[in-house]
């Protein structure tokens, strides 16, 4: 029957239907067994990154003190401002808005972005650093508005130098870490020291950052905080550093009038007192990203502000060296100090006459008043008796061959030359002829500030040859500890005649009739010596003429006080100064300075300098001689050397 | 009118399914939207009475009466249809809805069951044992009009949830399987060229993203992606009631409509979604049943093609829920917000339980 067979198809079809909807709803049910049950700890971690937002804490860095508590190096609070591009829609919109509300240059900002475009998107990319409070509140309103939902402000500690640019090179600065500095407990966008401690004790001073996990919604909004981890601040460091002996030094500079480079440290355990390098920097321009033209400027700067000249600056220490060749002679037991050299104004060696700086000659000396005379002529025929190897076995003892290692980073090494030394550098033998210029520290020596004041505070102390240090101690969270001096490089007891004589002779050169009058501090007892560093050869000063190069020649001033029993060692270097007496008043600034700090009596005040110029003084250090053939350029041994002290 | 023994015939078992399931709705709704201060769950409330009264409606005329006036309802829709399409309200980018005051219609929700009932009476009527192609042209052709002012809203998903009630009331109605066996070899292979002639760049768009929804995890593949998050990190329980950081941090947007079934997902895990699950297949399953026991072809065809678009549509939306199909603005029957897709779907229930509790009447 058709009715039947009519009713037999509808059934048989919608049982068909019936059995299409079972499979479908299984397969239904499957499918979500597999997202829900087999996949779901993968699912949940994506939901998780979705709105789970890990925040870093940035940890103050350790505040730095002076070795009297003073606060040297210390944070303060700044307003960052960064882009996060996870739920941004448009990123050119919020480039643009924010750079309008800002006041910022959307290019300048564009290229920042791109710049760390391959970064995860929930990274924030800091677009201002140290925002202005102006700049915080315009941003924060259109936030508010959610016009700028991306757009985030945070606080964050920010490096601060109270002192400004005093001690810039001892402190270094920091910055975020380049791509090469990641690593080793480094990460991407941290900031760490660049210069200086900040560098060196970058470990301890860095700290550790906290995290605050927080929920935000899928405007990027945060929504309420899950854990917060709060940071580390880094570990407090006191610093062997006197700021008031640090004050004293570049006071002593500016009122002087030059640049130079100043290390001053405790000859008895190598504490650096004060650390000077000028000109200067503010080490605050760096605190917050320098922007690009102050970077500029510091590089482009011909007085070169960012070069540590403690460490970094090698010059030839001209009559200092004759400390090293006198030590050299009376402990090799050549001569003893009262073996006399007759000097008429020169002397010939090798068939060369070689002069000294004083024309008539300085009569016969003994070793005092050598030393005491910078007489050219004695320490020419002491280097010519002791030979070159005897030289350098003597300036490395005494710590002016190499480096101080002093614990801080990018330190030159300064050069004595030696004939190994030659053989190796040239392939060519030493000439005894060199040697003569070595000994009145001419030739091929070349050492850095931080060399010359460890050498003097060898000779000072008796022949320790103690290694210098910035950090006295180090708060590791329980309380001050005190770091150990480190290891002492190397030491001879000198003999008691030679310490005399050295001690005799560097005193009369600033209380007798030596060079060093001006560091002379009634009751202290400064010994000292002067030094000058020559820029450039007579023949040379004379091609380079209109150059517009700096030719002066630079002065060093190298001492200790008092006498017997020194405290206090250092050296002043003065650049382009002329006169190596001219340091010597900075010296006496920080001595006194050094003195009335110890005996509780007010501190010394220079007194501005109103009186016009005085007249030019003769000066025993100035080359007097008007030929002057570079070593280096000679291939012979009978070379006619500028003879200057 | 209403006799009273019919009373007893009501398929309340369904009813009580469906009801369950609205509550469902209602609860997710509340969960998506009342901490950010919105009342949503109150208008689905309302919703839903509206929705109970036109199935009373829909309940209380004899199918039979209804289907012979089908005509007049078929005429009547598509003349709103028109209408929407020149003096409908813009929302969204497409022109659906009639501004009546306090709710806005959409006229496209109710010609479903107006095509069930056409295309029922149509082929029940047919003389014939098995239909023939002629009558499938015409049938065709009465779907086509709709469908074809609906595509223009545009609205093309919706337009597309007519095809399932042609294909589903003639395959019922004896359609010979080799004419499907040719519709879908036609479909194929006119695939390539609707790619390229009649696709929208945004259709086009919403394709490839299927295919690939992390090449563009932040554009079109977001939703997606984030749906498929949403119901995976649910696990087998759920994150619990308003719990869900998926929905409630508005990772997945419109968790009350389109995506209200993830978010059911991510609360309730998958328990939730079996329950969930559970119900919409009992309701077809019965409603099937009640097709069987219709007490002629109208009856049957009409319930057909009523649960056709109702399937089609759940279906789709719960596997784009799941982030496993291309993301369409089709909500879930019965638990999504919207007023008119819950009255509609309601009275078309009303049609259902209409031909079974009239099974034993003349």
């Amino acid at each position: 029957m058709a009715v039947a067979e009519d009713r037999r198809r509808i059934g048989t079809r919608l049982i068909a239907l019936q059995m299409g909807a079972i499979v479908m709803f299984a397969a239904l049910g499957i499918c979500f067994w597999v997202l829900q049950i087999v996949q779901h700890s993968k699912y949940e971690e994506m939901a998780e990154n979705n709105h789970q937002r890990t925040l870093a804490l940035r940890a103050p860095r350790g505040v730095m003190f002076d070795r009297n508590g003073k606060v040297l190096v210390d944070n303060r609070n700044s307003f960052t401002v960064s882009i996060v591009r996870e739920h941004t829609k448009n990123l050119d919109r919020t480039v643009e808005l924010l750079s309008s509300v800002a006041g910022l240059d959307p290019k300048q900002v564009k290229q920042i972005v791109d710049r760390h475009r391959g970064e995860p998107s929930y990274r924030p990319i800091v677009v201002i650093e140290d925002a202005s409070l102006a700049q915080v509140a315009a941003i924060t309103a259109r936030r508010l508005d959610f016009e700028l939902p991306d757009v985030v402000v945070e606080e964050v500690p920010t490096r601060k130098y109270p002192t400004d640019a005093l001690a810039a090179h001892l402190f270094g600065y920091v910055a975020e870490a380049s791509d090469t500095q990641v690593g080793d407990g480094v990460l991407q966008g941290d900031i760490i020291g660049q210069q200086g401690i900040e560098k060196a004790y970058n470990k301890l001073l860095m700290g550790e950052d906290g995290a605050r996990r927080v929920v935000v919604n899928s405007m990027g909004r945060e929504m309420r905080m899950i854990e917060e981890i709060p940071p580390t601040e880094g570990r407090r460091v006191q610093l062997t550093v006197d700021y008031d002996l640090q004050k004293a030094a570049e006071d002593g500079f500016r009122h002087a009038g030059f640049n130079g480079a100043a290390l001053i440290m405790d000859p008895r355990n190598g504490e650096v007192l004060t650390y000077t390098s000028l000109p200067s920097y503010d080490p605050n321009d760096f605190a917050a990203g320098i922007d690009r033209a102050t970077w500029a400027s510091l590089n482009t700067d011909k007085l070169r502000p960012l070069q540590n000249r403690v460490l970094q600056g090698r010059y030839s220490p001209g009559s200092t060296f004759k400390i090293v060749v006198a030590t050299a002679a009376l402990e090799e037991g050549l001569v003893t100090p009262d073996h006399h050299i007759t000097c008429n104004g020169g002397a010939t060696f090798f068939g060369r006459y070689y002069k000294c700086h004083l024309k008539g000659g300085h009569g016969s000396v003994d070793m005092r008043h050598a030393i005491e005379k910078s007489c050219n002529v004695y320490f020419y025929t002491l280097g010519n008796m002791l030979g070159v190897d005897k030289i350098y076995k003597w300036a490395q003892k005494l710590g002016l061959a190499g480096k101080t290692g002093i614990d801080l980073p990018n330190e030159q090494e300064s050069i004595v030359p030696n004939t190994e030394w030659k053989l190796k550098r040239t392939g060519e033998r030493w000439y005894p002829g060199e040697t003569i210029s070595v000994a009145i520290g001419q030739g091929q020596v070349s050492v850095t500030p931080a060399s010359l004041a460890v050498m003097i505070s060898t000779v000072a102390n008796g022949g320790t040859r103690v290694t210098p240090h910035v950090i006295k101690a180090i708060d590791e969270g329980g309380g001050w500890k005190t770091v150990p001096p480190p290891a002492v490089a190397d030491h001879v007891a000198f003999k008691p005649e030679t310490l005399s004589a050295l001690r005799d002779g560097l005193w009369m050169v600033v209380n007798a009739n030596g060079t060093g009058g001006r560091g002379r501090v009634e009751g202290r007892d400064v010994s000292g010596k002067t030094g000058t560093a020559q820029v450039i050869s007579n023949e040379g000063r004379a091609r380079a003429k209109g150059s517009g190069k700096d030719l002066r020649d630079h002065g060093w001033f190298v001492f200790f006080a008092p006498r017997d029993n020194p405290e206090i060692a250092g050296v002043i270097f003065g650049e382009h100064n002329e006169h190596g007496f001219l340091g010597a008043p900075i010296a006496r600034h920080v001595i006194e300075t050094y003195f009335a700090k110890k005996e509780g009596r007010p501190l010394p005040v220079l007194e501005p300098k109103n009186a016009p110029p005085a007249k030019p003084e003769e000066d025993p250090d100035s080359p007097p001689v008007l030929d002057a053939i570079e070593v280096a350029d000679s291939r012979s041994g009978d070379t006619v050397t500028v003879a200057q002290n | 009118m209403f006799e009273k023994r019919l009373y007893y015939h009501i398929d309340w078992a369904m009813l009580a399914a469906i009801l369950a399931l609205c509550l469902m709705g209602v609860v997710q709704i509340y969960s998506a939207t009342a901490s950010s201060g919105q009342t949503l769950h109150v208008t689905q409330l309302y919703g839903i009475v509206l929705g109970l009264l036109a199935m009373t409606v829909c309940l209380a005329i004899d199918y039979r009466s209804l289907a012979d006036k089908s005509l007049f309802l078929y005429i009547g829709i598509v003349g709103l249809l028109v209408f929407v399409l020149f003096f409908g309200v813009v929302r969204g980018g497409s022109r659906r809805w009639i501004d009546l005051g306090p709710l806005n219609l959409q006229p496209s929700e109710f010609a479903k069951a107006t095509v069930a009932l056409v295309l029922a009476k149509f082929l029940g009527d047919s003389r014939r044992g098995a239909i023939m192609r002629g009558d499938l042209l015409i049938a065709g052709a009465i779907t086509a009009v709709p469908f074809l002012i609906i595509a223009r809203q545009p609205d093309l998903g919706t337009a597309v949830t007519l095809l399932p009630v042609l294909f589903a009331v003639a395959f019922v109605a004896g359609m010979p399987m080799r004419i499907f066996g040719i519709l879908a070899l036609v479909a194929v292979l006119a695939a390539p060229l609707a790619w390229k002639f009649a696709l929208q760049d945004y259709q086009k768009e919403r394709v490839s993203t299927f295919l690939d929804p992390e090449a563009d995890a932040k554009g079109a593949g977001y939703q997606q992606l984030q749906a498929r998050i949403t119901t995976g990190s649910g696990g087998p329980w759920g994150k619990g009631f308003q719990n869900g950081t998926q929905g409630q941090l508005r990772f997945l947007p419109v968790a009350h409509n389109d995506f209200i079934f993830s978010v059911l997902a991510e609360e309730h895990g998958f328990a939730g979604v079996m329950v969930a699950l559970g119900l919409y297949l009992f309701v077809i399953l019965r409603a099937l049943e009640s097709a069987r026991l219709a007490k002629d072809r109208l009856g049957a065809y009409l319930v057909v093609g009523v649960l056709a678009s109702f399937t089609f549509q759940v279906i789709y939306n719960i596997t784009m829920s799941a982030g496993l199909a291309p993301v369409k603005g089709l909500t879930l029957p019965l638990m999504s917000y919207g007023g008119s897709s819950m009255i509609a779907t309601l009275a078309g229930f009303g049609l259902i339980l209409n031909v079974r509790m009239r099974r034993f009447t003349n």
